[in-house]
């Protein structure tokens, strides 16, 4: 599970939250020094269409 | 040359929380058990190191803003958890180690400590987990 850091104590708020050794991160999640990142949508293939059509 | 620091900086991180300013004291204390060996024929008693048995003490103002000490600390009693202190911000170096402690128990935490016209503060001690000195950024 991916984690962003909301609180400056932990570190950039927005940046990914790399958990260590021992952290204990049901407390992190519980005071919301940090939270659940959600995975954005990944965007739709852009198709290129032709449209200078030949005479 | 003098050894020691008359004006104490450390940076103290509990649970990946910087919680520098809000401590006021700090005492790491690396410790093994003292098994003896003594054996006859001996004139004086020996000793060998058991398992290890390390402690931290934090002195911290008690603040029970979002974010600060209370918040902190409130669902880490009664479970591990991993503490770093250093002598000075910046990286760890050969001369500024990281001292870690990893699966630290916390035992207790005294959630009212206040003493009318002072500010609020709390004494909280981690015990066990694994000693390790970080020396590389």
């Amino acid at each position: 599970m991916a984690y962003e850091i909301v609180s400056a104590r932990i570190g950039t708020p927005g940046a990914p939250y790399v958990v260590r050794p021992g952290i204990n991160v049901e407390a992190l999640l519980a005071a919301g020094f940090i939270k659940v990142s959600t995975p954005k949508p990944a965007k739709n293939a852009k198709t290129k269409t032709d449209t200078n059509e030949k005479e | 040359m003098a050894t020691s620091i008359a004006l104490s900086n450390p940076v103290v991180t509990v649970n990946s929380v910087d919680l520098t300013d809000q401590t006021t004291a700090a005492v790491f204390t690396q410790r093994y058990d003292q098994l003896e060996k003594t054996a006859f024929g001996t004139g004086s008693r020996i000793y060998t190191s058991g398992l290890g048995n390390h402690e931290l003490t934090l002195t911290l103002y008690m603040s029970y803003a979002a974010n600060e000490t209370y918040a902190t600390l409130k669902d880490l009693v009664g479970t591990e958890t991993t503490v770093v202190v250093k002598p000075a911000a910046g990286s760890e170096s050969a001369t500024n180690p990281g001292f870690t402690l990893t699966g630290a128990y916390l035992t207790e935490l005294p959630v009212i400590n206040m003493t009318l016209g002072e500010l609020a503060t709390c004494d909280i001690t981690f015990v066990g987990g694994v000693y390790s000195v970080d020396t590389t950024a």
